[in-house]
């Protein structure tokens, strides 16, 4: 409860800190917002052109696009600490973290709250709302839930992500930029239907690197997908918790990188 | 004649230290070309399902969709604000640009002998491995008249050549706000959009594509391409080229005027 209240706490200081440029602050939101809108310009365009992708229409495209593009939103929002952790790990600040009597994994993510990043939330919420309307979907308590789930683990799939590429810097100071693969890279193909793709492709996608669980299964089931595609729905049922269980294996990961740690000095 | 020369030689000289000063980063770029790839990797396979189901006639097949892309992926950090920030607007932040002011080079030149060792730099470092390895791996078409890849060579020079002019017009909006993170933001988004680089203009439906002919931003991406897969042929590739050749004159010019009105007007940041 106490690391609760201690992170609203940081929250709303980042937020004091960067509402001080006001004007700055107005000019990012829109900015984010305009460089994201595009990417679902893209598809749009294409769907002008092709109407269908494998039995998915423009606006169930829409939904997956907007269900990948909020978590990355959220994400970035409150997992920019491990973002930018690298800046700690080459200036040496991170040995002042290791002196406080809290969690080093709960520092980093308390460290950055990026408030901006509201703009790009926002246009995804948007397209997933417009995609809703144009879509015959039964909503029940149960099928929110479940997607309220989803997008939480779909979160938790990024900041993983980020935590990778954060605890990489234990051993080469620099994050590893491969991981931009993922994180963007997974965005832009989270947002088409996974059967377009080679079953390699798919695989790695699911099972290693599970984008599919947090995205593309529980759009199935909530678009009603799951039977005319043969996917097991117990399967999809459980998907979701791919994403919790893949930030869980990465905390392992930090907590093992934390042990490895040799300051690059003061 | 001389004196022209030496000029010559003196932005030569920026152009080489813009270019040097990035191939310090060649790890990120090594990362940066396995992304390239990956991305294109997704594209074709969007583009392969797309195309598998769809029966009616389109202006490009698979084949000059997958050309297209390559070239996509291999140009695309030349394009503005593609690749690493331009550093015109960081330069006026922080002030020096007072610097730049003392030395006895003209303004838009010196960014633009910058803009163009950066420009170097991504075409050697990342659009000729990416490609290279795409002609290996997947279906290319190569054009097979020398007069056609000729008018290519043209046709891309000019483009980022104007990648460079609206990079640095867009960089003075700093002389006005120095919070640029808006403009550029915005720029990025038409620019991108408009230069055919997300899906051809060709695919289009038609009014849009008809806003597209008449913006400055399809000689960026789609121009170039269009004549490389052969589409744009005979007195229409005169055409483009004149086009492009106009827009970067006009992005010159209009660069000129911000620059000289932003100096008259530039109080110096920090000191």
């Amino acid at each position: 409860m106490h690391h609760l209240s201690l992170y609203f706490h940081f929250v709303k200081l980042r937020i004091r800190s960067q509402m001080e440029y006001r004007l700055s602050f107005v000019f990012d939101l829109f900015s984010q917002a305009s460089v994201s809108v595009i990417d679902f310009c893209m598809i749009a365009l294409l769907f002008n052109r092709f109407k269908q992708l494998e039995g998915w229409s423009l606006w169930e495209v829409g939904f997956l696009y907007g269900m990948i593009g909020i978590c990355f939103a959220v994400a970035e929002m409150i997992g920019r600490g491990f973002d930018v952790f690298q800046e700690s790990v080459v200036r040496g600040e991170f040995d002042t973290m290791l002196v406080r009597p809290l969690g080093t994994f709960y520092q980093v993510f308390a460290h950055e709250f990026v408030l901006r990043r509201v703009g790009r939330l926002a246009q995804a919420v948007a397209i997933l709302l417009i995609s809703n309307s144009q879509l015959v979907i039964y909503w029940s308590f149960a099928k929110v839930g479940y997607l309220l789930i989803s997008l939480v683990s779909g979160t938790c799939f990024f900041i993983a992500l980020f935590v990778i590429g954060a605890t990489s810097c234990f051993w080469t100071v620099q994050s590893i930029e491969v991981i931009n693969i993922f994180t963007h890279g997974g965005v832009f193909m989270g947002s088409y239907p996974f059967s377009i793709y080679r079953w390699w492709f798919r695989r790695f996608f699911t099972f290693i690197v599970p984008l599919a669980c947090v995205n593309y299964f529980p759009s199935l089931f909530v678009l009603g997908k799951v039977e005319s595609l043969g996917v097991s729905p117990v399967g999809v049922q459980l998907a979701p918790f791919a994403g919790f269980l893949f930030l869980g294996i990465t905390m392992l990961f930090w907590r093992f990188g934390v042990s490895r740690y040799q300051s690059t000095g003061h | 004649m001389k004196s022209l020369y030496l000029a010559f030689q003196v932005y030569l000289a920026f152009t080489m230290k813009s270019f040097q000063k990035r191939m310090q980063y060649r790890v990120a770029n090594l990362a940066g070309l396995t992304t390239n790839f990956f991305f294109l990797l997704v594209q074709i396979f969007v583009y392969t399902a797309f195309y598998a189901v769809y029966t009616g006639p389109l202006p490009l097949n698979l084949h000059e969709i997958i050309t297209y892309f390559v070239l996509c992926q291999a140009f695309f950090m030349l394009m503005p604000f593609w690749g690493t920030r331009s550093e015109v607007t960081s330069a006026i932040k922080s002030g020096d640009v007072v610097l730049q002011l003392t030395k006895p080079v003209d303004f838009q030149a010196y960014w633009f002998a910058d803009e163009c060792g950066r420009a170097y730099y991504y075409l050697f470092m990342r659009g000729l491995p990416t490609f290279l390895i795409s002609i290996l791996f997947l279906d290319v078409a190569i054009p097979q008249q020398p007069a056609v890849l000729m008018a290519f060579a043209v046709s891309m020079t000019l483009s980022i050549f104007m990648s460079a002019v609206i990079t640095i017009t867009i960089s003075s909006s700093a002389f006005w706000t120095l919070d640029t993170t808006g403009i550029v933001g915005m720029s990025y988004s038409i620019i991108t959009l408009f230069s055919g680089m997300l899906v051809p203009i060709a695919l289009w439906p038609e009014w849009l594509a008809h806003i597209a002919r008449w913006l400055p931003f399809e000689g960026l991406i789609d121009v170039p391409f269009s004549i490389y897969l052969g589409k744009i042929t005979g007195i229409d590739v005169w055409v483009a080229i004149g086009k492009q050749v106009a827009w970067n004159l006009f992005f010159l010019g209009f660069g000129r005027f911000l620059l000289t009105r932003g100096f008259s007007r530039l109080i110096i940041q920090g000191g």
